[in-house]
């Protein structure tokens, strides 16, 4: 039996991994991808300070560190199911099982897909897809593409593309329906955007992030916005104007968009045709939890949060003996909180394994996932802070029942 | 191509019209949607339209179920190979 199971390799799994082989407890990671490093391979940025986010280096250097110390890996080895039995975890892969007293659901986010009329054509992928395509296996999806979906993580795929030389002619919003909803609405779209201005060179967007902070503003801002939309490193973001269709004989050759009302209905011939080899659709990323929801965890929905989250303790422990999350599936948020929540569920299990004296680095690791929190780059959901705060009310509530 | 003809669970080739159509007829929650449809049974499991359906199940105000993940996962949670599965060695 092993002591510590830990399924995703992504930075909250390889921090974990590395923390709790540090206080000596025997590890096995398990992760579906044939590489170690989740989500974190495929980033890419330009940092504040000017240094630049590597996250295949940062991957291998955690990777190797991990090996080093002793961490055992299986990849290529999806998990379908775990199972608590005795006091034990039990962890289900296709060919083999695996148990563990502790196991650390570190499974990260996965993207939220939204449908346009045309999006099973080959050649429409996701924005997460292009970015693993481009980054981590330095292929291009094509040659000119469309972003459909504008928000944080589309926005800073979009550049990435460019600086792979790859053409992006428009970012705009998938077309109304019940399935879009905010993802179609000018509105809702601008109020996030105002969260990214500081990465966007645009003066319209930097302007404005200051003028809008009222409703007023907003709408006015929505009215107004161009409708040749605002270029962000000389990409057209258009915001008046949504794909209805995507389009092509066997594969994709481009997409309608129409320019849409305030409200994101389509204003009736103003349809037009925009070549393209490949269509990226970008709804956004939610938390993973798959296996927490067949363990029985308990959940809590939190739009800030990105949806589902299994409920847990800022310890990174959840309502089971024996079962921790950390990392996306706790809330989209960057990396770098993804680390410092992997460091925090590493000494808990260590707690919880008998390591004795860890109490003062389990305060200081979670006080620093609030600093991760609060200078990161990247943040996913504006009320993401607030969000954390009533999963931890709740948690608190619960416990009491 | 209009909404309506879009495809929402590719595996069972479930349309926007259907499920909303669906919707309409029986007021139905995303469990029900799901099995009067098929949409999210087929072979991923749900997990390109899992989100929709809740979506769609969501028409016209109907309340959200905040404490509960609403539509059940099983295992496996990700496809098995019957060779796999049966224990069979190649
Ligand atoms: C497409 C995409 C792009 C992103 N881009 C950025 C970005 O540019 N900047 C940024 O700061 N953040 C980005 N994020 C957010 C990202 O999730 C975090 O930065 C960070 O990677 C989260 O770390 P994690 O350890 O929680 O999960 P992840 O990095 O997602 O790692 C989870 C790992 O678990 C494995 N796994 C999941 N389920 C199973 C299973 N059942 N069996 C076996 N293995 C499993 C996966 O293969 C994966 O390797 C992005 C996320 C996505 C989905």
């Amino acid at each position: 039996m092993n002591k510590v199971i830990i399924i995703g390799a992504g930075p909250s799994g390889l921090e974990a991994a590395i923390t709790c082989r540090e206080q000596g407890l025997d590890v096995l990671v398990l992760d579906e991808y044939m590489i170690a490093g989740g989500r974190l391979l495929g980033q890419l940025y330009e940092q504040p300070d000017g240094t630049w986010w590597n996250g295949l280096e940062e991957s291998k250097i955690r990777y190797e560190k991990a090996l080093e110390l002793g961490t055992r890996f299986l990849l290529n080895t999806p998990v379908n199911n775990i199972v608590q039995t005795n006091e034990h975890w039990t962890v289900y892969t296709d060919t083999e099982s695996f148990t563990a007293k502790h196991l650390l659901l570190a499974t990260g986010a996965a993207e939220t897909p939204v449908p346009v009329p045309g999006w099973t054509l080959p050649g429409v992928m996701s924005v997460g897809a292009a970015q693993v395509m481009t980054n981590v296996h330095r292929v291009k999806p094509g040659n000119r593409g469309v972003i459909i979906g504008v928000n944080v993580l589309s926005t800073a795929i979009a550049m990435e593309l460019k600086l792979a030389g790859i053409e992006v002619v428009a970012m705009t919003l998938p077309v109304n329906s019940q399935v879009t909803n905010e993802s179609s609405q000018p509105k809702e779209v601008m109020n996030s955007l105002l969260h990214v201005s500081h990465m966007a060179p645009s003066k319209f967007i930097k302007l404005g992030s200051r003028l809008m902070k009222n409703d007023f503003m907003k709408n006015m801002g929505v009215t107004f916005f161009p409708k040749t939309g605002v270029k962000i490193w000389d990409i057209p973001i258009q915001l008046r104007k949504a794909v209805v269709e995507i389009y092509g004989d066997n594969e994709v050759q481009g997409v309608i968009v129409a320019t849409i009302d305030s409200k994101g209905d389509v204003v009736g011939g103003s349809e037009e045709k925009i070549k393209a080899d490949f269509v990226c659709i970008a709804g956004g990323l939610y938390p993973l939890a798959e296996l927490a929801a067949v363990a029985g965890c308990s959940f809590y929905y939190s739009e800030e949060l990105g949806g589902y989250v299994p409920l847990h303790s800022e310890r990174m422990e959840t309502n089971l003996d024996g079962l921790y999350v950390a990392g996306n599936i706790t809330g989209i948020e960057g990396a770098k909180v993804a680390i410092a929540q992997g460091k925090t569920a590493g000494l808990t299990i260590a707690h919880h394994a008998g390591i004795p004296g860890l109490e003062k680095d389990i305060q200081t690791s979670i006080e620093s996932i609030e600093r991760a929190r609060d200078k990161a780059y990247i943040q996913f959901h504006p009320g993401v802070k607030k969000g954390k705060e009533l999963l931890l009310a709740e948690w608190q509530n619960r416990l009491g029942e | 191509m209009q909404n309506e003809k879009m495809i929402v669970c590719r595996c069972e080739e479930v349309t926007y019209k259907e499920l909303m159509e669906t919707k309409k007829t029986y007021n139905c929650s995303a469990r029900e949607l799901k099995l009067r449809t098929r949409a999210g049974m087929g072979y991923c499991g749900g997990r390109t339209c899992r989100g929709m359906i809740d979506k769609i199940a969501m028409f016209q105000d109907s309340p959200k179920n905040n404490k509960e993940v609403s539509l059940k996962y099983q295992p496996p949670i990700r496809p098995v190979s019957f060779t796999d599965l049966g224990g069979v060695k190649q």
